[in-house]
């Protein structure tokens, strides 16, 4: 039998498996609950900023039979906060979010601290993966990037930047480059302390936003020159775009990660047919795994199965009071198989 | 066409096509001109809005273009709102809109204010990470309507019941509408709380707040 990170590697390669993995990689992508804070005794917002309770909580995550992975950080707000935003820790149900941006337009980037991942949060999640490194093996450890785009709109208003994309044209594309050079830098740091996969997730930069010319321009791009400046020496790269993907397909297909991944608004079944080469994962309703039953999740982790989804994930970030029943159904399920 | 017609369509595709500066500047000739300035908005710059929204509907525009558009009609209407007469007659139908606690995306939900208030909504914003008691006391202070509420994140969406607990435990409940909308809701998860109508995005609202409150088409206007 494939252990999961052997599983997770031929997936991820294109290769055949003995069943589909299963995964929910952290950062936007949640996969802690209440109810495993409760069993582990290990809770948010502690977890945030130390990294011992970091690993440990994503150790959990897979000890209780809820993924196959571990996964760090909790959230997406590492990135702003390194380069200067203010950042409320939330609580243990609400996520930490930016509470105070640092520049005003697109224009005045040079303002923006760079990160150093000797310190901060940064410091934090590194040293997590670190320990994930030394303490365990045979599972995937999987550090998360918030995307360009989702990082360019936590540390100015996105309203404004969403704007000066078409009226500052100039000046966005080079605030996209510093900022995708610092992501670049803390994905490189992540990857050289261990981690075996990165998960980029973009959720402020959809096709339904942006439109097919603006997410071409400036999501594609500069997730791809992320993507591109990161080591060989790594099992793979996750992608996840939020929304609605009929008015990209063709963009979505550009991106160069090894794996695509869509929230429940994107029928599995259709994006298959529109990316017939991709390794796809997804995407199992949270909103089902918070309020359905079991049986439910079963039958929609069968859905995605059938649909031609690689790797069967929660299709979003997992509400914090999802019953962990529920949550482990997916897996549980896969394994029946 | 009348040089008035040909103003009015000036300040239409003005708002359509997004250039602020070319907006304020008709709106300015448009005044200079003698003509009212209620029919400058209405039929004007309301007008290019709400082709901007179908435009929106039938995915030509995003949302990165509604909101520059927004911005050309908000740019005319402070040019022509100080000409407007003043009028005793009716009122206009009060909202309350902001995303709810624990979540900061508000894009959406700027989105819906700006198609409610085209379609002449007083909307109070409350903004982003909204402490959910304050939209049941602002709707109370400001005697309005109908509240709505948006998030992003699975994580949040509770908040969106704990209101409608409140409502209801403020008594409440029965003379407020409650719309909600965002990513992970859908018309399952309203019907689940209780709320008395979901929309999948921003020209759905305003069809929604129309249809809850029993408005007819003609019963609006942007004053």
């Amino acid at each position: 039998m494939l252990t999961p990170k052997e599983r997770l590697k031929r997936i991820m390669e294109g290769k055949e498996a003995d069943r589909p993995a299963c995964i929910c990689p952290g950062g936007m992508m949640n996969m802690v609950t209440e109810e495993l804070m409760e069993e582990v005794k290990v809770c948010l917002p502690e977890a945030h900023t130390d990294a011992r309770k970091m690993a440990e909580l994503a150790k959990a995550v897979y000890a209780r039979g809820c993924f196959e992975n571990y996964g760090v950080p909790f959230c997406m707000t590492v990135e702003a906060e390194e380069m200067g935003a203010i950042v409320d820790m939330g609580t243990r149900i609400y996520e930490p979010h930016v509470v105070k941006y640092v520049i005003n337009s697109v224009s005045e980037f040079e303002k923006l601290s760079p990160v150093d991942v000797k310190k901060g949060r940064a410091k934090v999640v590194l040293d997590a993966i670190r320990i994930l490194k030394e303490e365990t093996e045979d599972v995937p450890i999987v550090g998360n990037l918030t995307g360009p785009v989702s990082t360019a709109g936590s540390v100015m208003e996105p309203v404004v930047f969403y704007k000066e994309l078409r009226k500052k044209n100039k000046e966005a594309h080079a605030y996209m480059e510093f900022i995708t050079d610092q992501l670049t830098a803390f994905g490189r740091a992540q990857i050289a302390a261990g981690a075996d996969v990165i998960a980029i997730s973009d959720p402020s930069g959809t096709g339904e936003i942006l439109g097919p010319k603006y997410f071409e321009e400036f999501a594609v791009t500069y997730i791809n020159r992320l993507l591109d400046s990161l080591q060989k020496e790594k099992m793979g790269t996750i992608v996840h775009i939020c929304g609605q993907m009929s008015p990209v397909y063709r963009e979505v297909d550009g991106i160069h990660s090894n794996v695509l991944s869509f929230d429940s608004v994107v029928p599995m079944k259709e994006a298959r047919e529109h990316l017939k080469s991709r390794v796809l994962m997804g995407n199992v309703s949270t909103y089902a795994l918070e309020f359905a039953d079991q049986e439910k999740v079963k039958t929609l982790t069968r859905g995605c199965v059938k649909n031609g989804s690689d790797i069967i994930s929660p299709a979003c970030g997992l509400g914090m009071k999802s019953p962990l029943a529920n949550v482990q159904a997916i897996l549980a399920c896969l394994k029946e198989v | 066409m009348s040089a008035k017609e040909e103003l009015l369509k000036r300040l239409s595709d003005g708002v359509v096509d997004m250039e602020e500066d070319d907006v304020a500047e008709t709106a300015q000739e448009y005044l200079d001109a003698g003509y009212p300035a209620f029919d400058g908005i209405m039929e004007g710059l309301v007008d290019g809005m709400n082709r901007a929204g179908q435009l929106y509907e039938e995915e030509e525009y995003f949302v990165t273009d509604v909101l520059l558009c927004s911005d050309a009609m908000y740019a005319g209407l402070e040019i022509l709102r100080p000409y407007l007469p003043e009028e005793a007659g009716e009122t206009k139908h009060k909202g309350v809109i902001g995303v709810v606690e624990g979540d900061t995306h508000d894009i959406g939900k700027n989105l819906v204010k700006i198609m409610l208030e085209t379609a002449g909504f007083d909307m109070i914003d409350l903004g982003r990470d909204v402490p959910l008691r304050k939209f049941v006391d602002t709707a109370r202070e400001e005697g309005a309507e109908f509240i709505c509420m948006s998030t992003l994140m699975t994580t949040t969406m509770g908040g969106m019941q704990d209101v409608i607990r409140i409502l209801e435990e403020e008594g409440m409940r029965q003379q407020m509408k409650v719309m909600i909308g965002g990513g992970p809701v859908s018309q399952k998860y309203a019907d689940k709380i209780g709320a008395d109508g979901y929309s999948q995005n921003a020209v759905e609202a305003v069809k929604l707040a129309k249809r809850l409150l029993n408005i007819t088409n003609d019963g609006l206007g942007m004053r």
